[in-house]
């Protein structure tokens, strides 16, 4: 009765460079391992050759851990700074409050679930002045999750246009930016930057709610680990 | 009654199969057009067998494809009745077993074929704003059309109520906070919902199409992702189906495994459902709480796992990764805090009036509701059916290990809340049985030849039944595939659920069904 | 003179050529009005004029003439059927197809000349004439469109309950010709009020209240009043509820209030009780109802129920000699009769507005009709705040003064009396309530939104002259609400004659003496503006303040409508300058409305009226009763929906509870009695000996 009652320690913070288990299962490091089959193992094609080193492709890599499994191994990373900006200047006005419209374009599931474990008492964003809200009307950011099917399509183009401005777009998870697995389909248009201008990727599959946050904190101006080289 | 069709009716009441047979655990019944409303008449009229799905297979003869309807009971046994196409001349079952009607409909607008005297056939799967008529994609072997992507049109909303001032209100694609796509028309006079119509197949992504050609590898990485949250189940179903074709032979201590991760993940997912049915009814702490219950169990699933979801977890022939007893033992004493944290929230909960009252008598679904639309998983045990593939297909590791089904007789909001907690100790009661009897071999998988043809796989999903049919090729392709999900059957009987209750009552039903879009659209 | 432009009009209207007739008819018609408007004015302010005619042998002087109660009741005549006549032409061109436009102008002047010599009769017989060509010629114009059945039931309806409210009322006026030997009003109220006994006082009452009550559309007779509304012509829709309905009033208070004052406070609460119920029943069926007209209609009714209970509360605190709270009670009835005039007329003038732009009154079907008809939106926007009691307009003003009447019941000795004051207060404030609601349902769903059906999408804006008389009262409305204290002042000698007898600075101190309150009070309230204006503006101030007497609490009611409307028009004014200047720099774009996704929605899926007051009908369905819907499923094959059927019908609950049961009873008085009509020659001829016996007997006895 005790721990219901004292409720829960939100003790997780940005800050905390060290490697958490249980939060992320990490990417997937770029190597100077030569392996032909390597190169011929990842399912999406995000594992590229260049300059002898073997680079991964953030947008592609569905965490399906077979290059993990491989031998040699390829090393994988712990963090959670996987949110990589392609605008820089974010309004000033987002710095102590941002509402967010989620769009689910075509998601397994994961991805969205993940965005709505920010609100439980273990992330809590609303801390930091972030919340859901059910109207673009209202949204100053669009997070948009999955494939962007071809139903979807217009419905997500919809509430881009019915979001007034400031307006920042995140895509998260692999899905949302590559098409991941589901990018041949017929029936998948393809990558949101296929639809409407993205400003913030978040790689995974799906990324771990730290990851989401932090790409969000970002958005929100707060300046953490840059961005290694990869 | 035909002889012919006598005797076999004999022999599939009658048979018991409880091997692990790769092969003859299923039946084909050829039967022609004219029969099959009298067979489906007899099978789940009088003597009550489910209906699991209708999966299409090319003629290998002659251009058209044939049908098998499937159909299961307790006794392990899967019937699947084959009829040809010739000339589009197949009848509707739908007015005699209601939940035919989508498997029907799907397979009007995927492959062309018309079923005679089915009112409501087209503009399902392949929206009419965007898809031309008679595309049938499934039935072609390379797509290179996009969607006609005309410009944005009036949705057309359907009206049958016709009462003065009536209305029709739209919810979606895109509604709520998170909620997945899926558009819903209720019609109503105000405030009570007179009768309503779902639209899914907005997230439509072609997964059954998606699979052919693919390796066995990226098949199973496909499969699960068609529904994050029972990703391990679907991934087995898919398993299941390959090594029937295959000499792979499955360890003991693999199928073991196995059945802990799918426990695992039962256990996961019916906390989740717990979670957004407490949201759903306005107690944010209690809700709040249950989330964090959550994050604990993926927070397991990544550090034992591999992965928040257990992506990647399962293979071919076994798992991806090994444990010792006492990793098995410590997973399950933090399951086992998890779960008597869960049932402290519950209990406290019952003398809740507040929360009562928002989900006792809401959304019934009668017991005869529930047989009409064939439906599967907690949804149709909380309205009394006893249906589990645990205990009727007895696959895995199933048959060695002590567990009930519980049921709930009332079938409405509260029924359903409590059947999940009820599943969620017996899932707890079947992991601590696994690390008690281990074998010592080695549960990583090898390689194996498999063998062209098709084969089933059965799965109970946290959801309800998931049921695969593949088809392979010899060189290690995968050549077809039919995917029947909880979803595609369960949801159907969501607009009956909710006729005559409010629009309050609207999205408390929808989380007490627990239902995933991802699921029915693939 | 406004006889005399009248038979003028009669005349021209028979020779004038077709198409001139409507216009011709409605600028005579304003004339007209103006004339009346002018004669009211002066005889208000003025002396009160008698014209003797002839002598009836044994029965009295026939006159003709205006006392201060039928100046006002002109004025607001006047004030109603010159915005009605400069509607009329462009308004009745619809008609003029099918209709003989020279029968409709004759009707219409036969009426109004009807009417004004009913105000204007002096004496019982000429009234009672009067009152008779008026009834039917409102029944002939009701049914002018008689073309369509329901139009002519409604009408037969309106005449039958017409005539039993007549013949009813003779039973108060016999009584008292009968006392006073004489048909003048004059001679009447001087000697009624002597010697009658305290049967024929309640008589006298309860038949005048009744009988003209039905005229009033007060409970229980009040079913003829939906049904007519509809069925009229809008602009003489208008004339109905604004100026036919007074005149049930207009009975009431000359026999109540005149002729024979009330003298016991039991009489007075009836009264109110009644309004009450009629308040109540009306507003209930007016927030329910989607037929545009109809919903006008209930509105009527409410508003005639809220006039009854400030009628009723002036009788009884005259009756228990409390002149000061008389006096506020009969300014607040008047200034409400003023009122609903004003902005019911507006209403129904609007209503008609959207007839001839779109073709529908269904409020189902409109939606969307600000954009295409702007001024009209504008003006029905004005008469709906009006109506819903707003400031800064004019029904705010006369809801406040029926509050107050009410909450000066505290000075009431009789804890019974009390009770029904106050739970008459409760009535007022629902029906208030529900009156917003309706009204915000009204101007919701007919003018905002998107519109429901083509007929909406397709609506065009009405003509100049409608566009002029609906400014008219629209500017009217206004006024009224921001100088309510000039208002009353002119009421003032109307009400006083009435038995107020209360003191003007009772209610509006004057800027020179504040002599109800105490000193130390006095001062306290300069500062609040009491005494603002004094230099320029003409007596009494702005400012309405009235103090109870009871001995406990100093309790002071104080409002100003027109500082009010001052603050409302400064603040609006420097907000939208302040938005102007900020606006300058945000860019605007316009954007379709966010649907969930879609692209756009159809018309069906669209929030309905019936959908809007849905709530409303489930909380009061014991009193609305809507009956229990029948579903029909029709199966295009087991298990599929074809069609859902619903019907409602709902029957009105007056109805529902007096006249079907009566009229049930009354059959089987009937039946029975049939049972003597057996066509035996033998037992009739027994008849006949029976009543022969009987009447000897009786003869014998008697004498």
């Amino acid at each position: 009765m005790l721990w219901s009652r004292k409720g829960m320690k939100t003790s997780l913070t940005l800050k905390d460079e060290s490697p958490n288990q249980g939060i992320s299962p990490g990417r997937p490091r770029a190597t100077k391992v030569h392996s032909a089959s390597l190169l011929k193992l990842c399912p999406t094609g995000a594992l590229v050759e260049k300059d002898n080193w073997i680079r991964v492709d953030e947008a592609r890599c569905i965490r399906c851990q077979l290059c993990r499994q491989h031998t040699p191994p390829m090393e994988w990373d712990e963090d959670f700074h996987w949110a990589k900006l392609n605008t820089h200047r974010f309004p000033h006005a987002f710095r102590h409050s941002l509402h967010i419209r989620v769009i689910d374009a075509g998601n397994c599931g994961a991805c969205l679930n993940e965005i709505h474990q920010l609100s439980s008492p273990v992330y809590s964003f609303h801390r930091f002045g972030i919340s859901i809200t059910p109207t673009p009307r209202e949204a100053d950011v669009l997070m948009v999750v999955g494939p962007v099917t071809i139903a979807m399509k217009t419905a997500l183009e919809e509430a881009y246009e019915a979001m007034p401005t400031p307006k920042r777009v995140l895509a998260v998870g692999a899905c949302a930016l590559s098409g991941g697995l589901f990018a041949s389909s017929f029936s998948v248009v393809g990558p949101v930057s296929n639809v409407i201008p993205v400003d913030v990727e978040i790689s995974g599959c799906p990324p771990p709610p730290l990851a989401i946050l932090d790409g969000l904190r970002q958005v929100m101006g707060v300046r953490l680990a840059s961005d290694r080289e990869r | 009654m035909t002889d012919k069709m006598e005797n076999w009716l004999k022999l599939i009441t009658q048979q018991r199969v409880r091997g692990e047979g790769t092969s003859g655990h299923w039946l084909r019944v050829p039967a022609s057009s004219e029969e099959l409303r009298n067979i489906v008449q007899i099978l789940c009229g009088d003597i009550h067998w489910a209906f699991a799905g209708i999966v299409p297979e090319r003629d290998d003869a002659g251009d058209g494809f044939h049908l098998l309807y499937v159909f299961y009971s307790d006794n392990g046994v899967l019937v699947g009745i084959e009829v040809h196409n010739h000339e589009q001349s197949i009848p509707t079952i739908s007015d005699i077993l209601f939940a035919a009607d989508w498997q029907e409909r799907e397979m009007e607008d995927l492959f062309n074929l018309s079923f005679k005297g089915h009112p409501q056939l087209g503009n399902f799967v392949l929206h009419d704003e965007q898809w031309p008529e008679g595309l049938a994609p499934m039935a072609r072997d390379i797509i290179h059309i996009l969607g006609n992507e005309k410009a944005a049109a009036e949705t057309v909303t359907p009206q049958i109520v016709k009462a003065s001032g009536s209305f029709v209100m739209t919810v979606g694609p895109i509604f709520s906070g998170s909620e997945e796509s899926i558009q819903f028309f209720l019609e109503t006079v105000g405030e009570e919902i007179i009768f309503a119509h779902i639209r899914p197949f907005y997230k439509y992504r072609a997964i059954e199409k998606l699979l052919e050609g693919k390796s066995f590898t990226v098949a199973l990485l496909l499969a699960e992702r068609i529904n994050g949250h029972a990703a391990f189940a679907h991934a087995w179903a898919l398993a299941q189906a390959l090594e029937r074709l295959s000499d792979l032979p499955i360890s003991a201590r693999a199928q073991r495994l196995r059945v802990f991760w799918a426990e695992f993940e039962r256990i996961r997912l019916h906390v989740r459902t717990l979670a957004r049915i407490l949201e759903s009814t306005g107690l944010s702490v209690p809700a709040n709480l249950m989330h964090a219950l959550e994050e604990d169990l993926l927070q397991l699933g990544a550090i034992y796992g591999g992965h928040r979801y257990l992506f990647g977890l399962l293979r071919l022939g076994g798992l991806s990764r090994d444990w010792s007893a006492s990793d098995l033992e410590g997973i399950c004493a933090r399951v086992d805090e998890t779960v008597s944290k869960c049932e402290m929230l519950i209990k406290n909960l019952t003398f809740d009036n507040s929360f009562l009252d928002r989900l006792e008598s809401v959304g019934m679904l009668t017991k005869q509701l529930a047989l009409d639309h064939g439906l599967v998983g907690p949804v149709a045990r909380a309205s009394g059916l006893q249906r589990d593939l645990r205990k009727w297909q007895t696959y895995g590791a199933y048959r060695h290990l002590k567990f009930d089904v519980p049921t709930q007789n009332e079938g409405d909001g509260y029924a359903r809340f409590r059947q999940l907690f009820d599943e969620i100790l017996q899932s707890a009661g079947l992991m601590k049985q696994i690390p008690q009897d281990f074998s010592n071999v080695d549960a990583v998988s090898r390689s194996a030849t498999f063998r062209s043809g098709m084969a089933f796989g059965a799965v109970e999903g946290p959801n309800g039944a998931i049921f695969y049919n593949v088809g392979i090729r010899p060189d290690g392709t995968v050549k077809s595939c039919r995917i029947i999900t909880p979803g595609l059957v369960n949801w159907h009987a969501f607009p009956d659920a909710i006729r005559h209750f409010t629009f309050q009552d609207f999205p408390i039903i929808l989380a007490t069904f627990g239902l995933s879009v991802a699921d029915l659209d693939r | 003179m406004f006889l005399s432009v009248s038979v003028l009009a009669l005349v021209l209207i028979a020779v004038v050529p077709r198409n001139w007739v409507t216009h011709t008819s409605s600028t005579l018609q304003s004339l007209a009005a103006l004339s009346l408007l002018w004669s009211g004015v002066q005889s208000l302010f003025g002396q009160p004029w008698a014209l003797h005619l002839w002598r009836l042998s044994g029965w009295g002087q026939v006159v003709i003439g205006e006392g201060h109660l039928s100046a006002y009741f002109l004025i607001v005549t006047g004030l109603v059927l010159l915005p009605v006549a400069l509607y009329s032409p462009c308004y009745l061109q619809r008609l003029e197809r099918s209709y003989n436009m020279r029968i409709f102008a004759a009707i219409f002047h036969g009426l109004t000349m009807a009417i004004v010599l009913t105000y204007l009769a002096r004496d019982v017989i000429t009234f009672l004439i009067m009152w008779e060509i008026m009834s039917i010629a409102s029944y002939l114009a009701v049914n002018f469109e008689h073309l369509h059945d329901s139009h002519t039931r409604a009408g037969y309806i309106m005449l039958g309950a017409s005539e039993a409210g007549f013949l009813v009322a003779l039973g108060a006026w016999l009584p008292l010709v009968v006392v006073s030997h004489s048909i003048n009003f004059a001679i009447i109220s001087g000697t009624a009020s002597q010697h009658m006994s305290a049967i024929v006082g309640w008589t006298i009452m309860l038949c005048s209240f009744f009988g003209f009550g039905v005229k009033a559309g007060l409970f229980p007779s009040m079913s003829w009043l939906p049904r007519a509304h509809p069925a009229a012509p809008a602009n003489f829709s208008a004339m109905l509820s604004a100026i036919i309905l007074n005149l049930g009033i207009y009975g009431i208070v000359l026999i109540n209030g005149a002729l024979h004052p009330i003298t016991r406070p039991a009489e007075g609460l009836l009264v109110v009780v009644i309004g009450s119920l009629t308040a109540i029943i009306g507003i209930l069926y007016a927030s329910t109802e989607n037929h545009l007209k109809r919903m006008l209609a209930h509105s009527s009714i409410e508003n005639m129920g809220l006039i009854t209970i400030a009628l009723g509360s002036m009788f009884a605190f005259r009756a228990a000699h409390m002149p000061n709270a008389a006096f506020i009670a009969g300014i607040a009835a008047f200034y409400q009769i003023l009122n609903h005039s004003v902005y019911k007329t507006l209403l129904f003038l609007g209503a008609g507005a959207i007839d001839v732009g779109s073709g529908e009154l269904e409020m189902d079907r409109l939606g969307g009709l600000a954009k295409k008809m702007p001024w009209t939106s504008g003006v029905m926007l004005v008469g709906a705040m009006s109506i819903s009691a707003l400031p800064p307009f004019n029904g705010f003003v006369s809801e406040w003064l029926i509050i107050q009447a009410l909450l000066r019941s505290v000075e009431i000795s009789n804890s019974f009396e009390q009770v029904i004051f106050a739970l008459s207060g409760v009535i007022v404030a629902l029906t208030a309530g529900l009156a917003v609601t309706a009204f915000l349902k009204l101007f919701g769903m007919v003018f905002l939104g998107r519109g429901r059906s083509d007929a909406a999408d397709n609506a065009r804006e009405i003509g100049v002259g409608p566009k002029w008389a609906m400014g008219l009262l629209a500017a009217t409305c206004l006024i009224l609400g921001v100088t309510p204290t000039y208002v009353v002042s002119a009421l003032q000698p109307l009400v006083s004659s009435l038995g107020g007898n209360g003191d003007l600075s009772g209610l509006v101190p004057s800027f020179f003496n504040l002599q109800h309150l105490s000193a130390s009070l006095a001062e306290s309230f300069q500062p609040l503006g009491a005494e603002t204006g004094r230099s320029f503006l003409p007596s009494p101030g702005l400012v309405f303040l009235h103090q109870s007497n009871t001995p406990s609490a100093h309790v002071v009611f104080a409002s100003s409508p027109s500082y009010l409307a001052a603050f409302i028009a400064i603040t609006l004014g420097i907000v939208y300058l302040v938005m102007r200047f900020v606006k300058r720099r945000r860019v605007r774009t316009y954007n379709r409305p966010w649907q969930g996704g879609v692209h756009d929605v159809p018309a069906n899926a669209n929030y309905t009226a019936t959908g809007f007051s849905n709530p409303i009908v489930l909380v009061f369905r014991a009193v609305l009763r809507p009956e229990q819907p029948i579903e029909r499923e029709e199966m295009s094959a087991s298990n599929f929906h074809k069609a859902i059927r619903r019907e409602t019908r709902e029957s009105y609950v007056v109805d529902r509870l007096i006249f079907y049961p009566s009229n049930t009873a009354i059959e089987a008085i009937a039946s029975l009695l049939a049972k003597l009509h057996h066509g035996k020659i033998n037992m009739y001829m027994v008849y006949a000996f029976v009543t022969l016996m009987v009447v000897m007997i009786l003869s014998l006895w008697v004498v």
